[in-house]
């Protein structure tokens, strides 16, 4: 016994994790990341309804002397216009988040189920065609393509909407394609094709879950992404009109008189942190957990 | 040979074309008859899994048929139409790839039990534990996913749902080679379980001890083509072809036989 | 039964590995223990066999001796690996540079993606060669002919200029083979060298690390799950199981007489020796997982012989059953007198 008492036991609890541990599992597989995304996104989406609902003033509504620093009564201030700032930021969270959610679910879903068929497809001639057209629509940067679409259809939150999801698409259908390739030849699906199963049932209970993971991943960090995409294109003026309260907007709007308020700009900005830190976290989350999934 | 469940003629299957194509498997003919188990063995490149594909209909042959009671199965685009399909399972090579990483090991054999015997929810879940619990596996492992479980766990997993088809043959390429020693052993005793219950079993595999335990007829398989075939006994005593022989003289261990515990 | 700690004759062992423990640190109070207690030697000019099931700490073993635990963020704990007067369990990365490959080669798991896929054969050999010692370029490739020779490449100047996938499986091995005695090292360590290879390049494979231990008096260690190729290929042998070495001996008296439940039950699992058709003995249970080891010993929950002293306490440490012969196993004496 001499031997581990002297060189293990010091060392180490034989049996047994200590409680630590599972902290440290939780660390690991993104529960963490998960809870404080979460409750960050959580706190965002509650200020978006409370704000708007519990003040006594609208939005687009004069309270004060133009360009007034935060003060007790006006947390943040007020703009050019002696607007709320307060209130526009937080009035702008369902517009802006929900902007982005249909920018990311349109294109996501859309891809995914070309890719998914591209995979299944043994047509080498569309696989040519639309393998050509998704890598053509991948060369060129997102916001260049948005830009030259919104120059045809016309600025605003709609027009935008409609560019992200003609353009969007190609990334989750190139994702797609890749990843059904490799899981239509797992074994899994071959034993459910011997099992007799039907074509839907093999697609949408073994197939499908195992591909749309990989671009749920992806499709969170891209909410990011298309967050700052659509304040971007506010900020230049082709996505929300004055006078909607818009992140970007808000920022564009503040942007000439930085120099004298810089509340007007700062807090929009922070807001646009907050909501990609959120997603980030949870984006983060759902990856490792996923990674745990496969290994 | 009337008593042939599952035949090949002639089959031979070519992947690519041109001056790139590879013949796998070039004009193979083989017959598995009701309740033995017969062995294809060959190293990689042989063809050996290609072969086991066919005959599990998921690779259609370029040429020979593959007969299951008296009927082509590849025919009219699918392979094994019908009840057929029940009849004929596979275990794959990759314990680790042939689960479905998210969903439990109960449900993956549940599914396939509620698929073939139309039972309620529950009903298949109590039959599935049932079947896991034949294989070794616990109730309490039968409720984790595959990633959670040991290689020779899954490989058990696998073999539960392919029986829940209630099939008369099952095909299973290079079952062990993924898997620890003390696991293997497990597997083949389920397997030697399986045959004295009626059940045909084409194994194939690279390991001839494997081999020589489990079947009684044996396939040994070169460059897309068999070049040597009989009772497995006589084939291990006295084998004819020099590929034969040479594959005999590299099994490790040979010459402690007799000399173990 | 006395408690003498392990004592091998020193006079031949090239490396004393005592008492080493290699986990990981999960948090600052949490450690994952992968391997506790490894006690064995490895000898000069001997073909040392490591078996175990996964999980059993053998590969964690194999990568303490080459220094890239880190890698796998794995970490030495306690214990010592003695080598030529180092101890290797606590020297620094940069003098773990003229050990590594230099005095101890290493011949990866996997062939197929061993070598550097875009590198010729030649160009990696040369890098090989080099590595350590000042050689003119022409010298080297002089040397990585020789080294291509040495492992039976037939036609080394074609191969010389070729890449990785133009060569087979078995002739990849054969170049890593090379690669790892492009130093001239003392030891040679083969992690399952012949995962996923064919038995008859297997074969092969053995066949030439016996040529070079022999050729050499060079020290090669042969980590492997199949008990049957180290019994073939093997002079000694080290049984681990859950982390720990269960039992050491030369490879006939562990088959003669196996003092270990485990060694016992690994060599009735064994087909090759059993009649076709008959049951396979197996073991019970799966090997426990790592951090899930019982009290005791970590293969009582399994043990066909178990008593309830076997449950309690630490896991027990090898003991000398005979001489050159140690088992872990409590009642390795009852167990020698039931098999004779």
């Amino acid at each position: 016994m001499t031997l581990v008492e002297a060189g293990a036991a010091d060392w180490f609890d034989v049996k047994g994790t200590p409680p630590k541990a599972k902290q440290a599992r939780r660390l690991k597989d993104g529960t963490i990341g998960m809870i404080v995304g979460g409750a960050m996104l959580g706190v965002l989406l509650l200020m978006g309804i409370l704000v708007p609902l519990l003040s006594p003033y609208e939005s687009d509504q004069s309270v004060d002397m133009p360009f007034m620093p935060p003060s007790s009564t006006f947390l943040f201030g007020s703009d050019g216009l002696g607007r709320d700032v307060f209130l526009r930021v937080f009035s702008s969270v369902y517009l802006d988040l929900g902007v982005a959610f249909l920018g990311v679910i349109i294109p996501f879903t859309l891809g995914t189920i070309i890719g998914i068929g591209l995979a299944m497809s043994r047509s080498k001639k569309l696989n040519a065609v639309v393998g050509s057209v998704i890598d053509g629509i991948n060369a060129f940067p997102l916001l260049v393509l948005a830009i030259a679409l919104i120059a045809i259809l016309g600025p605003g939150l709609q027009s935008v909407v409609i560019a992200l999801s003609l353009t969007n698409w190609a990334r989750y259908a190139r994702l797609s394609r890749t990843r059904a390739q490799v899981v239509k030849q797992q074994g899994y699906i071959e034993a459910a094709q011997t099992q007799g199963y039907s074509k839907p049932r093999i697609l949408f209970k073994h197939l499908v879950p195992n591909v749309s993971s990989e671009t749920t991943a992806y499709g969170l960090s891209d909410l990011i992404l298309v967050i700052l995409l659509i304040a971007s294109l506010s900020f230049l003026g082709l996505g929300a009109q004055p006078p909607t309260p818009e992140w970007g907007a808000m920022i564009s709007d503040g942007r000439p008189t930085l120099q004298m308020a810089w509340w007007p700009v700062v807090f929009p900005g922070l807001a646009l942190c907050w909501a990609g830190v959120a997603l980030s976290f949870i984006a983060e989350g759902v990856t490792r957990r996923d990674r745990d999934v496969k290994s | 040979m009337s008593d042939a469940l599952i035949e090949a003629r002639q089959v031979c299957v070519t992947f690519g074309s041109g001056s790139r194509a590879v013949r796998a498997v070039r004009d193979v003919s083989l017959h598995i008859n009701a309740g033995e188990a017969i062995g294809i063995v060959g190293e990689s490149g042989s063809g050996k899994s290609t072969l086991a594909r066919v005959l599990a209909g998921l690779q259609k042959p370029d040429q020979g048929e593959v007969l299951f009671g008296d009927e082509s199965i590849y025919q009219r685009g699918k392979a094994y139409r019908g009840d057929k399909r029940r009849l004929v399972q596979m275990v794959f090579q990759d314990p680790y790839g042939s689960l479905n990483p998210r969903i439990t090991a109960l449900s993956t054999v549940a599914e396939a039990v509620k698929f073939h015997g139309e039972h309620s929810r529950s009903e298949s879940n109590r039959l599935s534990l049932e079947l896991l619990g034949q294989m070794g596996i616990s109730e309490r492992d039968a409720g984790k996913k595959p990633r959670q479980l040991s290689g020779g766990q899954r490989q058990r997993v696998s073999v539960a749902r392919a029986l829940s088809a209630h099939p008369e043959i099952l095909i299973a390429d290079e079952p062990t080679s993924a898997i620890d020693q003390s696991a293997q052993a497990q597997l083949l005793n389920l397997f030697q379980g399986l045959l004295g219950d009626g059940l045909s079993i084409a194994l194939v595999s690279h390991d001839l001890g494997v081999i020589r335990y489990l079947t009684n007829r044996v396939y040994v398989m070169k460059d897309g083509a068999f070049v040597e075939s009989g009772l497995t006994q006589e084939v291990f005593d006295n084998p004819q072809h020099e590929y034969t022989k040479q594959l005999i003289a590299s099994i490790p261990g040979r010459n402690m036989q007799g000399a173990g515990t | 039964m006395s408690t003498v700690t392990v004592t091998e004759s020193p006079s031949d062992a090239l490396v004393e590995i005592r008492d080493l423990v290699i986990g990981i640190q999960r948090t600052r109070a949490d450690r994952l223990i992968l391997v506790d207690s490894a006690d064995f030697d490895i000898r000069r000019g001997e073909i040392l066999g490591l078996v175990g099931e996964s999980g059993s700490g053998k590969t964690m073993v194999c990568r303490s001796l080459i220094g890239t635990l880190k890698r796998r963020s794995a970490t030495i704990f306690g214990g010592t690996i003695m080598f030529d007067g180092m101890d290797l369990a606590k020297i620094d990365e940069r003098r773990w540079r003229s050990v590594r490959g230099n005095r101890i080669g290493y011949v990866p798991q996997s062939a197929l993606t061993g070598p550097n896929p875009v590198m010729t054969i030649g160009g990696q050999l040369v890098e090989a060669v080099r590595c350590n010692r000042n050689r003119t370029e022409r010298d080297a490739r002089k040397r990585a002919m020789e080294l291509l020779d040495l492992v039976h490449i037939r036609r080394p100047e074609v191969v010389y200029d070729q890449y990785p996938f133009q060569l087979s499986g078995g002739m990849r091995q054969r170049v890593m083979i090379a690669a790892a005695l492009a130093q001239d090292p003392d030891i040679i360590l083969a992690d399952e060298p012949t995962t996923g290879l064919d038995v008859t390049v297997q074969a092969e494979i053995m066949k030439l690390l016996r040529e070079i231990r022999t050729e050499f008096n060079m020290s090669v260690v042969l980590v492997s799950h199949d008990l049957a190729l180290i019994d073939e290929v093997c002079d000694r042998l080290v049984v681990m199981h859950g982390g720990t070495c269960v039992e050491v001996g030369s490879v006939e008296a562990v088959a003669r007489n196996p003092r270990h439940p485990y060694t016992i039950a690994l060599n009735r699992a064994r087909i090759e020796l059993a009649a076709p058709g008959s049951e396979l003995m197996t073991i019970r249970g799966n090997p426990p997982g790592v951090g899930e080891w019982p009290s005791g010993c970590r293969f009582c929950e399994r043990c066909e012989f178990a008593q309830d002293d076997c449950r309690v306490g630490a896991s027990p440490p090898l003991l000398e059953v005979e001489p050159e012969h140690w088992s872990a196993c409590i009642h390795a004496s009852l167990l020698g007198a039931a098999s004779e």
